[in-house]
């Protein structure tokens, strides 16, 4: 099986996915696996970068081709760029980066479709994700002349999008989407010590993200035998890339 | 001269009745017999005569019985093949079988009744499925231990679809017209059965059900390469495999009733369908294996190779 991860920049808890659903018209379930590189920016007093790799696995029900809800469960890692890098001169750590391996998420979301004619449509789509479980990582390093351990812990982070989609169905039945959407994602950061120079404190801090809106652009594309392939591109301030196979029953 | 007319066709009356006397009295003897002795199934093929034993007396008497058994089988040319199994535990057996039964009947059915009651029947299909899904490991490797190469791809193609596809296995997309990859419906014991393994002898296992030294292997292995046997805590195992045997259950409420309300003796009946199924089975794989299907094609395939030489 070929997931494709495309150029390395990019945002939340997966795919948008075309505003029309594959679901059977009748009614009838679909499923997905897909892949994300998701990447965005995170503030409170500076900027950190917030980069993940989300693998996860979708049901959702649709019909009419109107209409469709799904439900995502995944894995997902955890960098925080210069989370660790410390402005005074007078301490030093191991590492720059915050780096954590694969914690769950799970994902809700619905979608809604208008056909304008039979090639074009509008929809829009709720979605919403959370990260289960919390992600640590431990630097070490020296103050002055005292060395020190300590440990960077990084949970509830969860988004939200709302956007917009406009569809073309084009030939070989596949379809061009893309729109405007809107979010808002934050995160719980909390350090084990104190350490000058260093962002993030004792105290609970909240990280959100930078910008409030985005675009996205895909393609989905039949395969065989009730497969589909759907590549997408987000943007907020950076992009994000993704592609998922899907399959409808 | 009506007289004698009449005499003649009252004796042609006479041998046709008296023969298959003769023969339901003497066939099942000496079935059971060999059974017995030779601790193996032995496949009877009905639609054949029995082979003669070269060491048999050949007297006038056993010539004409064997004339007349020919004429009987004759009449039942699309008679399916039955097989028999020593049953030398026999006591044994009937308890485990009584034992079994009396936990079907005051356990596993009012358990899996309640079960069936909350659960849907699409939810309970969804469980059979995941736990159909987590057999893959066994049948993969039975299929590959029978040469069944396409079997063990398509085992494969199932597991990877539906594990992906499929919501963890909890549905069977595979299974689908479109795709139509079919489960291999095999296990260890199948396997040594394609190679030849008899039975030996028939087990009614507490718990695990009607078995034989042969298919014994199977169950041990099946639960050697099933994941969900691995979980820890030790008693989580065993509560999945609780769960899995009561969905089966609810979803096939019905049919071991069935098998003993026709029959005059429940466990004679069980043993039956137990044997011919197993036998179906081994055969159906023998057809799929591309090594041992056919042990004279392979021969004449070296036989040409030497002559090549």
């Amino acid at each position: 099986m070929l997931i494709l991860a495309m150029n390395p920049v990019a945002v939340a808890g997966g795919l948008f996915g075309p505003p029309q659903t594959i679901s059977q018209e009748a009614g009838g379930l679909n499923t997905a696996i897909g892949y994300r590189y998701h990447e965005d920016t995170y503030r409170n007093h500076a900027d950190y970068v917030l980069r993940q790799n989300q693998l996860y696995s979708q049901v959702a029900y649709g019909a009419s081709n109107r209409w469709e809800i799904y439900g995502r469960i995944g894995l997902s890692d955890l960098q925080i760029s210069d989370a660790f890098r410390s402005t005074d001169v007078s301490t030093t750590t191991s590492k720059d980066h915050f780096e954590e391996n694969w914690k769950f998420f799970g994902t809700l979301g619905a979608k809604g479709f208008y056909p304008i004619n039979n090639i074009f449509g509008v929809g829009a789509f709720l979605q919403g994700s959370y990260t289960f479980g919390k992600f640590t990582d431990e630097t070490t390093g020296r103050h002055n002349t005292t060395p020190f351990t300590a440990d960077l812990e990084v949970k509830n982070l969860w988004d939200v999008n709302f956007g917009i989609g406009f569809q073309a169905t084009v030939p070989f039945g596949i379809k061009l989407y893309g729109g405007p959407y809107v979010y808002y994602a934050e995160a719980d950061t909390r350090f084990s010590d104190n350490i000058p120079g260093r962002p993030f404190g004792t105290q609970k801090t909240l990280l959100r993200n930078k910008s409030a809106a985005g675009g996205y652009l895909g393609a989905d594309i039949p395969l065989a035998k009730g497969f589909r392939l759907n590549i997408e591109g987000q943007y907020t301030g950076r992009f994000s890339v993704g592609s998922a196979i899907t399959y409808t029953y | 001269m009506r007289y004698y007319v009449s005499l003649i066709i009252l004796f042609i009356m006479l041998s046709a009745v008296h023969a298959p006397v003769h023969c339901v009295a003497a066939e099942p003897e000496q079935a059971s017999t060999d059974a017995v002795s030779s601790q193996a199934v032995l496949p009877v093929q009905t639609g054949d005569a029995p082979a003669k034993s070269p060491t048999q007396p050949t007297d006038v008497v056993s010539d004409e019985y064997d004339e007349e058994e020919d004429f009987d089988y004759e009449d039942e040319p699309f008679a399916e093949e039955r097989v028999t199994i020593a049953d030398p535990i026999e006591p044994f057996n009937r308890a485990m079988h009584r034992v079994n039964d009396r936990m079907y009947f005051w356990l596993l059915k009012p358990v899996a009744q309640g079960y069936k009651t909350v659960v849907p029947e699409p939810a309970r299909i969804s469980v059979k499925n995941f736990f159909s899904n987590m057999g893959y490991p066994a049948r993969f490797l039975s299929c590959l231990l029978q040469s069944d190469f396409s079997g063990a791809a398509v085992e494969t193609g199932r597991f990877t679809i539906n594990t992906l596809w499929g919501i963890g296995g909890l549905m069977d997309p595979a299974a689908g017209k479109s795709l139509d990859l079919q489960k291999q419906d095999t296990d260890l014991g199948q396997t040594l059965g394609v190679y030849g393994v008899g039975h030996g002898l028939y087990i009614v296992w507490p718990f695990f059900g009607p078995s034989s030294p042969r298919d014994s292997v199977s169950i041990v292995g099946n639960q050697l390469l099933y994941p969900l046997s691995y979980f820890y805590p030790w008693y989580v195992s065993p509560g999945v495999l609780g769960f899995e045997a009561i969905n089966a259950t609810s979803l096939r409420i019905g049919e071991y009733e069935s098998l003993i309300g026709a029959a005059i003796d429940p466990y004679v009946a069980m043993r039956n369908a137990y044997i011919q199924y197993r036998m179906k089975a081994v055969n159906a794989r023998k057809a799929k294996s591309l090594l041992l299907k056919n042990p004279e094609a392979s021969n004449t395939v070296v036989d040409t190779s030497r002559t090549e030489k």
